[in-house]
């Protein structure tokens, strides 16, 4: 077990974001986290990454205690995070961008630098490396979120809907991404709206529904999971197409 | 490289025979010396307002650390003002670890807000001082004791340890922009969530750039102390003392190594001539103008002048709609 959520609560006030959610991460799967807007995938997700502090409930990363922890603190643990609206360094070059990762385990500029090269290639950023960040679009922004996680040597990267806002050819080019990714040995835990890179990526998959999960399995049965259907489309639309299956 | 050192050693080589230059007028000579104290003032103020981001308006504080020390040292004891210096050094650093840990965690305007109020109170508290000279303020020697005094009537002298003090902050400044901190600080000041999330100790780094930059700020108003001999609650700790470093690093460039120093050269000359023509009854002036001054820098030059001339990132290149994609 690589990383492990339990019982984790999440409560603004009197609303539960998160209520009383267990996931279990395995050494180099990947994990869907699915979910209707507002199910509290993020809210999860950041509870993961240490941006939030959860209410009750633990998260434990290789056996240990993880759930005071700071984003920072985490990050040299080795979980890496991207976020749903990129947070890139507006001010900085590409390759500046991916040298703040590559400096979490290469002290000296020269030795992030190299690393940080070594990645913009991997994910497809080689010609980039100079160009400023702000000049990339939001397919390039996203890569180099993926760029600068990458560059800190994570042992687990968690994507925050990495494809959301991408067209269908970019989404293709970023699913050969992260597989990748995936093929040197990280493990990939995804939130994502999008069936089609759920279904082509994820071992497992956990679906959220109103901060509770309702449904967990392989992506081709939780995506014949009644409850799953009926949390996506209302219980109306449900039932009329399993009417219309049957 | 050539392009960037031959334009440096130039400047450097003006920069060290100024004083002969103008080897006719005393006033010029104090002009120079006045600019590079300013510069050392805005170049500390850099790290932390510039590089961080994090915008203190309140480094009069720590400016008032070092002037108060060198002259207090002098007053109390007859040491020679130079003497008091580490102690207004040691005193802002400690100055800053105290009041950075809680207001570092303040983003944005909070943290500037909190700095002016820290600052704001070490004015009323020296002014309350007698010690300290209350609100009359002290002064140094009146006349050098010794050369350790430096107390000099020519400005030469002070132009030429204002250089050496302000060329060993800018190497430091420039060893740290190359380094791990220096990306660090600029990765806070764009996001620090995303900083942090890449294992950026973001609180930490902001506390070491704050103190650094308070006790070089220290520096600067022991040297102030030094050549003027005096110093009172308001060219010690008054809130135009932080406003000055700031504008001059914001005009200039803040975040750019020269940054501060290109505005020192156009606001100091500015402020001596404005000083010069309206007299004593400029002085509710001055706020205006610096008031003005920020509205024009936010709106216009929201990253200094230097900015215009630093192409140091190509220029924005549109990515294809669909960026190479990397089969493995």
């Amino acid at each position: 077990m690589l990383l492990e959520a339990s019982q984790l609560t999440m409560a603004f006030g009197a609303f539960k974001a998160v209520d009383d959610a267990s996931v279990r991460v395995n050494e180099g799967e990947v994990l869907g986290l699915i979910g209707p807007n507002g199910a509290g995938k993020s809210t999860f997700f950041n509870c993961l990454t240490g941006d939030l502090h959860p209410t009750s409930g633990t998260v434990h990363f290789e056996g240990r205690d993880v759930t005071r922890l700071s984003p920072e603190q985490r990050a040299r643990l080795g979980i890496a995070r991207t976020f749903q609206v990129p947070l890139t360094f507006g001010s900085m070059s590409v390759l500046d961008n991916v040298m703040i990762g590559a400096f979490l385990r290469h002290h000296a500029a020269t030795a992030a630098r190299d690393k940080a090269l070594e990645v913009i290639g991997q994910v497809g950023l080689g010609g980039f490396a100079e160009a400023s960040a702000k000049s990339l679009g939001t397919p390039g922004r996203k890569r180099l979120e993926i760029a600068r996680a990458l560059a800190s040597e994570p042992k687990v990267l968690l994507l925050d809907e990495a494809m959301a806002g991408l067209t269908p050819g970019e989404i293709r080019a970023a699913i050969d991404l992260v597989r990748q990714i995936h093929g040197r040995g990280i493990t990939l835990v995804i939130v994502e709206h999008i069936m089609e890179v759920i279904v082509s990526l994820a071992d497992r998959v956990v679906v959220f529904h109103q901060g509770r999960e309702i449904a967990r399995g392989t992506p081709s049965e939780v995506t014949r999971n009644e409850l799953v259907i009926e949390a996506y489309l209302g219980k109306r639309h449900a039932a009329k197409l399993s009417g219309g299956a049957a | 490289m050539m392009r960037r050192t031959l334009p440096l050693l130039l400047s450097g080589a003006l920069a060290l025979l100024y004083p002969l230059l103008v080897s006719g007028s005393a006033v010029y000579q104090r002009l120079g010396a006045l600019v590079l104290l300013s510069a050392i003032g805005a170049s500390a103020w850099n790290l932390i307002g510039g590089y961080a981001g994090q915008v203190s308006v309140g480094h009069a504080v720590f400016f008032g650390a070092g002037a108060y020390a060198a002259l207090a040292g002098y007053a109390q004891f007859a040491l020679p003002p130079i003497a008091g210096a580490p102690i207004g050094v040691a005193v802002a650093i400690l100055i800053a670890a105290l009041i950075g840990v809680p207001t570092l965690r303040l983003s944005g305007h909070y943290f500037s807000m909190a700095t002016i109020a820290v600052a704001e109170l070490a004015r009323v508290l020296v002014t309350n001082w007698e010690w300290l000279g209350g609100a009359q303020g002290i002064s140094g020697p009146a006349v050098a004791r010794t050369v350790l005094d430096l107390s000099f009537t020519s400005a030469v002298p002070y132009y030429y340890i204002f250089l050496a003090v302000l060329a060993a902050i800018l190497f430091i400044t420039w060893r740290i922009e190359k380094s791990r901190m220096g990306f660090y600080l600029r990765a806070i000041k764009d996001s620090e969530r995303a900083a942090r999330s890449l294992g950026v100790a973001a609180g930490r780094y902001k506390l070491y750039a704050y103190m650094l930059s308070a006790g070089l700020t220290a520096v600067a108003g022991a040297l102030y102390a030094i050549m003027f001999g005096f110093v009172d609650p308001e060219s010690g700790c008054g809130i135009l003392i932080s406003v000055k470093m700031l504008i001059m690093a914001a005009l200039g460039g803040a975040g750019l190594l020269f940054g501060p120093l290109v505005g020192a050269l156009i606001l100091v000359p500015l402020e001596e001539i404005s000083n010069s023509l309206l007299g004593g009854k400029g002085a509710g002036l001055t706020f205006v103008v610096y008031g003005a001054m920020i509205v024009v820098i936010a709106r216009f030059l929201p990253s200094g002048l230097l900015a215009l001339f630093t192409g140091r990132m190509r220029p924005a290149r549109k990515p294809s709609q669909t960026e190479p994609s990397h089969a493995a």
